[in-house]
Formats: C-alpha cells, sequence, structure tokens
C-alpha cells in the first residue's frame, strides 16, 4: 500500500531506462498462457525486487478478424458469429449487434420482444457476474474458503441459468436467439415459475458469498485498498460499468439511457466509492440481486404480442441499406459495449461496410499500466481479476 | 433512429465556435480535420463529457464514378457521465497520407482506440505517445480492414 502511493500517479510511458540506474530490475512476463490472465494475454512487468515500476500489457493473441469478417456476411449471418465476442455473455453481444442493426434499418421490436431481451439480458448478468466472483477467487487462491470452493459454487448457481438458456433456445450457451426486429425463441411453458425458483436460490446464496468476501480476513487483505481507479482515470479510460460505479459514479445505460422495457422499471443503480478490487467486488455482488429483481418484476408480466416485429427471414442477404451510419449501445455486465455500423457493404448492399464493436474490456483492462506500478506482483492478479477482462471481446 | 442525434449544447457549440451547418440525420456532423482536438478539449473541459466512447476509423477507396479520391473518415465519440447522459459524435475526413491529430493526451482511453485503427485501417495518428500494432503480429504486412486489403488475399505465412 506505502509502496503504491509513492507510484501515484503512475506514468504509462515511463522510460525504464531512465528509472533508476542502479537497481537491478527483473523483467516477468505474464501470461500468455497463465491461467489467472482470463485468457489469452501477456503483461510485461518490470520488477524492482517485488514491486512493479512498469507494466506493459500485450493484448491481441485472440485476434480473430471479426470486424473484416463481419464485413463479408449479411445482417442476419452476424449474430452467431458476435456470440463468440464476450463469451461470457453471448446475450448482451447479440442484443447489441441488432440494436445496431436496427437503427440502422429503422426497424421497431414489439414490447414483448423488449421485455423479453431485458429478461434473458439481466438473467446473463447474473450468470456473468457468478463466473467473475468464481474464477476471482480462484485468482486470489486460498482467499475464499481453500482453492477452487467458490468457484464450484459459482458454476453450480450459474449452471441454473444456463438451463433455463437451453430450455428457452435450445443452446446452453451461444443462442444465436436475437435477429434484427426482435427474437426468434418465445417463452416455453412452464418456463416462468422455473426461472424465479432458480433466481429465489441463487438470491438466497448470494448473502453467503458476501459474507464469505467481506467476513473473510484473507479476502479483505487481499482487495481492500488494492487497485484503485479513480473515477477520473475511469472516464478518460473510457471505463464503464461496475468499475466506474466502484469509483462512486452513479453511471448505469440502464437508468441513464434506457433501452428495451428499461423505461418502464426502475434500476436501483449500485455504486460504492472505494473505488479499489472489494468495492467492484461488492458492486458485482449487489448487482446480482438488483438483477434478480428485475427478472421476477418482469417474468410473470411479459405483454402478449409477437416477439419479432420485422419480415421473416427468407433470403439471408434481404436486408439491404444503402448507405448510413448508426450507434447502439447497452449495459453490459462489463460496461457499455456498443456497435457503430456503415451501412452499404458488399453483396449489393446487404452487409456493413465497416462494423465496430466497442468493448467495455479493452476500456477496463487498459487501466493496467496506469494501476499496477506500486503493486506487488500477487496485487497484480487480484487486479486482473477484478477488471473482469473477457478477451475474446477485447481481441475480437 | 439512428443514436446520433447531437444533444443540443453540442449543436449549439458546433454551430458557433466551429463552423459546421451541415447535421446529416444518418450520420454525426463533418468537422474540420484541424479543429478535432480542440473540439474534443472543449467537450471535455467545459461541457463534462468526460467519458472517451470510441475511435473508429473506416477507409474508403476513390470512387470511380465520382472525383472523390481516397480517404478515411474517423468518427468519435464521448459521453457525459450519470443522469442524463449524452453522448456527443462527430466525424472528421481525412485524405490519404494526412495525419491527423491523437487525442491520447485528452482521453487516456484514446490511446490504445487509435492504436487499433492505426493497426487495422493504416490512419497514422500524430502525437500518439506509443503508436504501435496492437491486434495483430509486429511484422505483419498490411493494414487488415482497409478496403483493398480483401479477405481473400493470401498473407505471408507467420511462424
Amino acid at each position: 500500500m506505502q509502496a503504491a502511493l509513492a507510484f501515484r500517479p503512475a506514468d504509462p510511458y515511463l522510460d525504464i531506462d531512465s528509472y533508476d540506474p542502479e537497481a537491478d530490475l527483473m523483467v516477468l512476463n505474464l501470461g500468455p498462457q497463465h491461467p489467472s490472465t482470463h485468457g489469452v494475454f501477456r503483461i510485461k512487468l518490470y520488477l524492482d525486487g517485488e514491486v512493479i515500476v512498469k507494466a506493459v500489457p500485450h493484448a491481441g493473441y485472440l485476434h480473430r478478424g471479426v470486424e473484416k469478417l463481419c464485413e463479408k456476411l449479411a445482417y442476419t449471418q452476424i449474430t452467431p458469429i458476435v456470440d463468440k465476442n464476450d463469451y461470457v455473455s453471448p446475450m448482451m453481444n447479440e442484443q447489441a449487434i441488432n440494436m445496431g442493426f436496427e437503427a440502422l434499418l429503422g426497424v421497431e421490436v414489439p414490447r414483448r420482444a423488449r421485455y423479453l431481451r431485458t429478461i434473458v439480458a439481466e438473467m446473463q448478468r447474473i450468470a456473468s457476474h457468478l463466473l467473475w466472483l468464481g474464477t476471482f477467487a480462484l485468482d486470489l487462491g486460498g482467499a475464499l474458503g481453500g482453492g477452487a470452493t467458490v468457484f464450484m459454487y459459482c458454476f453450480r448457481e450459474r449452471e441454473s441459468i444456463l438451463d433455463l438458456f437451453e430450455e428457452l433456445t435450445g443452446c446452453r450457451f451461444h443462442y444465436n436467439t436475437h435477429t434484427i426486429g426482435g427474437n426468434r425463441h418465445d417463452i416455453p411453458a412452464g418456463w416462468p415459475p422455473r426461472v424465479r425458483a432458480a433466481l429465489d436460490t441463487i438470491l438466497k446464496r448470494t448473502f453467503e458469498y458476501q459474507a464469505a468476501m467481506t467476513e473473510h480476513r484473507i479476502y479483505l487483505d487481499r482487495t481492500q485498498g488494492v487497485g484503485v481507479i479513480d473515477a477520473e482515470l475511469a472516464m478518460s479510460l473510457g471505463i464503464t460499468g461496475p468499475i466506474l460505479r466502484a469509483a462512486g459514479v452513479a453511471h448505469d445505460l440502464r437508468r441513464h439511457a434506457p433501452y428495451h422495457a428499461y423505461d418502464e422499471i426502475e434500476v436501483q443503480v449500485q455504486t460504492e466509492t472505494a473505488a479499489d478490487c472489494l468495492a467492484r467486488s461488492l458492486v458485482r455482488i449487489r448487482e446480482i440481486r438488483e438483477s434478480i429483481r428485475i427478472v421476477s418484476e418482469l417474468v410473470d408480466n411479459v405483454p402478449e404480442g409477437p416477439i419479432c416485429g420485422h419480415r421473416p427471414i427468407k433470403i439471408v442477404s434481404q436486408e439491404r441499406v444503402k448507405s448510413g451510419q448508426a450507434y447502439a449501445c447497452l449495459e453490459s455486465p462489463r460496461g457499455e459495449l456498443g456497435t457503430y455500423v456503415i451501412g452499404g457493404g458488399a453483396n449489393k448492399e446487404s452487409s456493413p461496410y465497416r462494423l465496430k464493436i466497442r468493448p467495455p474490456s479493452l476500456h477496463a483492462l487498459s487501466c493496467l499500466p496506469y494501476v499496477l506500478p506500486g503493486h506487488t506482483v500477487s496485487d497484480a492478479i487480484a487486479i486482473l481479476g477484478s477488471v473482469d477482462p473477457i478477451m475474446g471481446e477485447v481481441d475480437r | 433512429m439512428r443514436g446520433f442525434e447531437p444533444p443540443q449544447e453540442f449543436r449549439e457549440l458546433l454551430q458557433s465556435r466551429f463552423g459546421v451547418v451541415e447535421f446529416p440525420s444518418d450520420a454525426p456532423p463533418l468537422v474540420d480535420r484541424s479543429r478535432h482536438l480542440e473540439l474534443a478539449r472543449v467537450l471535455k473541459e467545459e461541457h463534462g463529457y468526460k467519458i472517451f466512447v470510441f475511435v473508429v476509423a473506416s477507409h474508403w477507396l476513390e470512387n470511380p464514378k465520382g472525383p472523390d479520391p481516397e480517404h478515411y473518415e474517423l468518427a468519435y465519440a464521448l459521453r457525459t457521465p450519470g443522469e442524463g447522459t449524452r453522448l456527443a459524435a462527430w466525424r472528421v475526413r481525412v485524405e490519404n497520407g494526412q495525419p491527423i491529430q491523437s487525442l491520447a493526451h485528452l482521453f487516456a482511453g484514446a490511446d490504445w482506440h487509435e492504436r487499433e485503427q492505426f493497426d487495422l485501417v493504416g490512419v497514422v495518428f500524430e502525437g500518439h505517445p506509443d503508436l504501435r500494432r496492437i491486434m495483430m503480429p509486429d511484422d505483419w504486412e498490411g493494414h487488415p480492414l482497409r478496403k483493398d486489403y480483401a479477405i481473400e488475399t493470401a498473407c505471408p505465412p507467420w511462424r
């Protein structure tokens, strides 16, 4: 903690040769295949003793050229591709990309589909945050009741949500359930009571998980005061979502720029002020509860009507737009997930000319050169886990 | 709805201080290349647009039917935090070979975004503190998201 203060504000472009000629620096490559890097990601750490002097992140190991690929595909073919971007919350990717296309093509989404999208989005948020909690506990090693205990519990709860998604869409993970103008799968019979039962169970257990965090000496020691990302730095870096809210800024697109059915319900924005790893943990666990409340409120009151307001797909290249641009965004579990699209591309204008996905994780990761200096290597693992990076969407 | 309706104060600012008269309904307004850094600074310091959202570059080949030469188009967006969040988006046109000023000193988040656009599209950002490839390997040839970089192009074998 003392060492960390000496490095505030950290210079991400520090010339390592000018640091201290007398110091015996060591270079440590963390990753790309280390389990705690949450995918394939490498940080080059310059260490003075055990303290990080400079951190140089290297992304791009998972770059698959999604944006280039999408320039060759018709609008309706892109949904299953972007499923694989943020592979922890595929529903969000589908929704964000289709919202972008709907804005470009001028398509309205019927009310029932907007409700359905809200419900699956919130369930996906619960699943995503649970996975985060499990892997974060794993990152901290024995901090949460020894090794993989919390990890296993969180996967058990997440499994119940994936089961519900399987009933709804037929797929456990890469759903391809959203399309331009609505959804492809309607709510099956008897689904709402099963959703409520599963979420009630999860709700009870979130209190246990919170106790496992806030009443655990080791967990507190490893997260309290570690990795402070203050509000100014976060906003300048473009970090949104739980990280920004943990820094005391009540910014949530669900409430402040409503989309789907969020204009019909009240979303309580969860904030903390400490801006450290613990604050981010608390924001996320409270967001799970908030999401459970939203789903419970909505799942029994889904209005009747069609689930897709657009003509059915007969040929994939039927959606055409000559020119124009659009941007649409939503609050994914990691922050603002946006789609910027320019129309009028290949295949007789049935593909985007340029598609850009604005991934929240890219911004979250770019905080590392600012935050890591002054921390120890063990703190680096905790900080990296606490920003919840998903390499699939960072590298695309 | 396209998501680009300029907020009132942004529209007035563009009209009064940046000489923008055209507000297309299907795209963000175009701002002069030499003034866009100033625009970002004014938005951040005077109007509270503190959250960096994106930089997107797109490559446009010479139009065979018209007098439009090869150029790039960059779209920028900033956002206000909290209650009533507003998105200010604008575009800048950059002719082939011209540099554009980097926002990285104003918004730390522009660093990686501009690196990505440099890497994939080939736009050079002037004053960027660390402009190198981010997605592709360091020894990659070409910029994959350019329109003259066809998806079928054979790439040199890599490692």
